[in-house]
């Protein structure tokens, strides 16, 4: 099966990332791995059912932590929202589309914000949570290659989805990279897994 | 101890030191880590807000939310957590973050949002440890932000549906009491043989699952075939709140006087 994924941003059709099997579509994370997983690839299979479990909640803890950071500091730190944010997600869309969208967008992130707790926090306790969860991810992977030793599962992937993305995305202040960078065996997973999956690709590499 | 601790919390029904989570959380970690709490239940007089419950109060400062009394607790001394390596310490965060994002939207909607439950139990006891006209307005609020929460995290813009979403809740409800269950094994508590943090919230979000009689009770039911959680909820009850299984204190509008480790209430067991 060759799994045919495509990029392109397409907030009002559908959620990125998605993938076109066949005349199947499969969107967001969560279930591509299972629509994966029931073609009978799965990168878990080798896990017990403890293992397991501790990869589901540390999973969790990156779309809670990391996953809620990112968007809080897209979209709700002013100085990112005016000089990135809006500019970036408006791009394809004409005026006054472009404000409209991307207004509701940043209503829309607050009003989640503000259902979960994280409406009052500022900045630096946002920047502190992200510490907190780096931290917990760094003692888990210790000197392991992947989080549960010589296999990459789903955890690997989606962490260093995000953390790929933490070190490369130029943002107004880079507190966010810097919280990050001060963990050496995160910054070297993300590279071992750069140059072990992705080395076709020359472009943004991690510095 | 130089700074007396006064916790601010909801009361207590169907054996349970409370029926509202966080403040379950709070008041076992306190017991757990030994930090003496005074706890004052909320009561039909009109003194403090309700609204963010549970708060710890000092001489000198007011601290809300459950993680961050937690951790006000660990810098006074009271330290649940010190036997843990640094790896189960993160283990803890992991397991904490899986029960609010697969766990709390089910309970959240199993007490607040589905309607039986919602007004044959919960809004009339909530409305009874409140004065009039707050117990007309509080209760449905905190419905409203209990569906805000299940629609805004877990629907999908513009038009949330609950719908869409409530089959998907009760099945990441049910499959993460699963993998606590095949976490706890037949160990006594999460990490050992001492109560940490991670066993505070576990017990705090599944006791009031287990006790609660609610008409719909589909999560009961399942929590209920995992006889190991169910162990877990009943000897932390036992050992550190010292209320028999038998006595059921029913919903009643005496205060109750929990101080620490007895537990005074009038009333009369069904």
């Amino acid at each position: 099966m060759s799994l045919v994924a495509e990029a392109f941003v397409s907030q009002i059709a559908g959620k990125v990332p998605f993938i076109h099997v066949g005349n199947q579509v499969v969107s967001e994370l969560g279930p591509i791995v299972q629509f994966v997983k029931a073609k009978g690839h799965s990168l878990s299979d080798g896990l017990d059912e403890v293992q397991k479990a501790e990869m589901k909640a540390y999973m969790e803890l990156v779309n809670n932590m990391l996953l809620t950071a990112e968007l809080y500091l897209q979209w709700c730190d002013e100085a990112t929202v005016g000089e990135i944010t809006h500019a970036r997600y408006g791009s394809p869309y004409p005026w006054p589309l472009n404000h409209i969208l991307a207004y509701q967008k940043q209503w829309e992130i607050k009003r989640k914000m503000k259902a979960i707790g994280w409406g009052k926090k500022t900045l630096d306790q946002v920047l502190e949570d992200v510490d907190q969860c780096c931290q917990a991810l760094s003692q888990r992977l210790g000197t392991q290659p992947y989080f549960f030793n010589k296999q990459p599962t789903e955890l690997d992937a989606l962490v260093f989805g995000h953390l790929y993305t933490i070190l490369t995305t130029q943002l107004t202040n880079d507190e966010l990279s810097e919280k990050v960078k001060n963990y050496s065996n995160l910054l070297a997973f993300c590279r071992r897994i750069e140059q072990h999956y992705f080395e076709d690709r020359g472009k943004d590499r991690l510095s | 101890m130089a700074a007396s601790l006064e916790l601010s919390c909801w009361g207590g029904g169907w054996g349970l030191p409370s029926v509202h989570s966080e403040s379950l959380v709070v008041m076992a970690y306190a017991k757990f880590s030994g930090a003496p709490l005074k706890v004052n239940v909320i009561d039909n007089t009109w003194r403090g807000s309700r609204g963010d419950v549970p708060i710890l109060t000092t001489e000198d400062n007011i601290v809300s939310q459950p993680a961050k009394i937690l951790n006000f607790l660990r810098k006074q001394k009271y330290n649940a957590d010190y036997e843990l390596s640094a790896k189960q310490g993160a283990d803890t965060l992991a397991y904490i973050a899986l029960l609010e994002e697969k766990l709390l939207p089910a309970v959240l909607h199993t007490f607040w949002v589905e309607s039986d439950n919602y007004f044959t139990v919960t809004k009339p006891w909530f409305a009874s440890q409140i004065p009039f006209p707050l117990s007309l307005i509080l209760p449905g609020r905190m419905s409203r932000g209990a569906l805000n929460r299940i629609l805004l995290t877990r629907g999908q813009p513009p038009l949330y549906h609950l719908r869409e979403v409530e089959a998907q809740i009760y099945r990441d409800a049910k499959e993460c009491l699963n993998l606590l269950s095949n976490r706890l094994g037949t160990s006594q508590f999460f990490f050992g043989n001492t109560p940490s943090t991670l066993d505070a919230y576990v017990f705090g979000f599944l006791a009031p699952l287990y006790k609660v009689r609610f008409p719909k009770i589909q999560l009961q039911e399942h929590l209920k075939q995992l006889s190991n959680l169910c162990r877990f909820c009943d000897d932390i009850l036992s050992s550190y709140f010292r209320i028999s299984l038998g006595a059921f204190s029913c919903v009643n509008r005496y205060q109750q006087q929990i101080d620490f480790g007895e537990v005074h209430s009038h009333d009369s067991t069904t």
